[in-house]
């Protein structure tokens, strides 16, 4: 798989917790964890799941009973 | 009005629709309910990104911590999603203040209230309810509508803040 190289600045407490999990065996290098990091926060912010949301909140606002 | 002789439940607020809410001059939809809970952590964020928003006369805000030990599945859930410390925060105040509303405008906080059987709804949802409230007419509310993109923060795909609108204008 093509790879692309990435620069990211990280709080320093945060990259510390990620290569603990990394040394604990959780996850077999750092650049694992942050695609996985990654794909997870795209998956939970997809467009379909959004806009069901806000369609959600439509109904809720204008037919609700609370 | 059978809608409006209901009684609201408390919300906790995530800092999105109270920064979101203001950009739009309408935190005073907030006042419709009977108790408005931050939690701190969503305390200090907006108190970063719109103080103005903590001190504001048009509602009251009520600054609260977490009391109980967080759930475990709460804890697995922020991991997953990758929540932040205020929607996290907001989550745990939302499950001791049940049958309370979680009011945030982020997708994962929103995944993880559904799993947690958590009543969720955003800004938008505020927006369309003062309707049904009365606490602002259906023109007021598509004037707010439409010009969203300008005047705040919430980022809305186009076609689906057009939907958005159409609903309200065929409601």
């Amino acid at each position: 798989m093509k790879m692309t190289l990435i620069q990211a600045e990280l709080p320093p407490e945060l990259t510390a917790r990620a290569r603990s999990y990394v040394e604990d065996g959780w996850a077999a290098d750092f650049n694992e964890l942050l695609a996985d990091a990654l794909r997870r926060f795209l998956e939970s912010h997809t467009a379909r799941v959004t806009e069901a949301f806000v369609m959600d909140d439509v109904q809720w606002g204008l037919h609700g009973n609370d | 009005m059978e809608t409006i002789d209901q009684n609201p439940p408390l919300v906790v607020c995530d800092a999105g629709p109270l920064i979101h809410l203001d950009e739009l001059g309408s935190l005073d939809l907030l006042t419709d309910f009977p108790d408005v809970l931050v939690p701190d952590a969503v305390w200090r964020e907006v108190d970063l990104h719109r103080p103005g928003v903590l001190t504001s006369p048009v509602v009251r805000l009520r600054r609260v911590a977490p009391r109980l030990a967080e759930p475990p599945e709460l804890e697995a859930m922020a991991q997953v999603l990758g929540l932040h410390t205020g929607e996290w925060e907001a989550l745990r105040v939302a499950i001791e203040h049940q049958p309370g509303i979680l009011l945030t405008d982020d997708s994962a906080a929103r995944l993880a209230a559904a799993n947690l059987g958590i009543h969720a709804h955003g800004t938008i949802g505020i927006l369309l309810r003062s309707i049904r409230r009365l606490q602002r007419s259906k023109n007021e509310i598509l004037t707010v509508l439409r010009t969203l993109p300008v005047r705040s923060s919430l980022h809305l795909k186009r076609s689906l803040l057009d939907s958005v609108i159409r609903e309200v204008e065929n409601a």
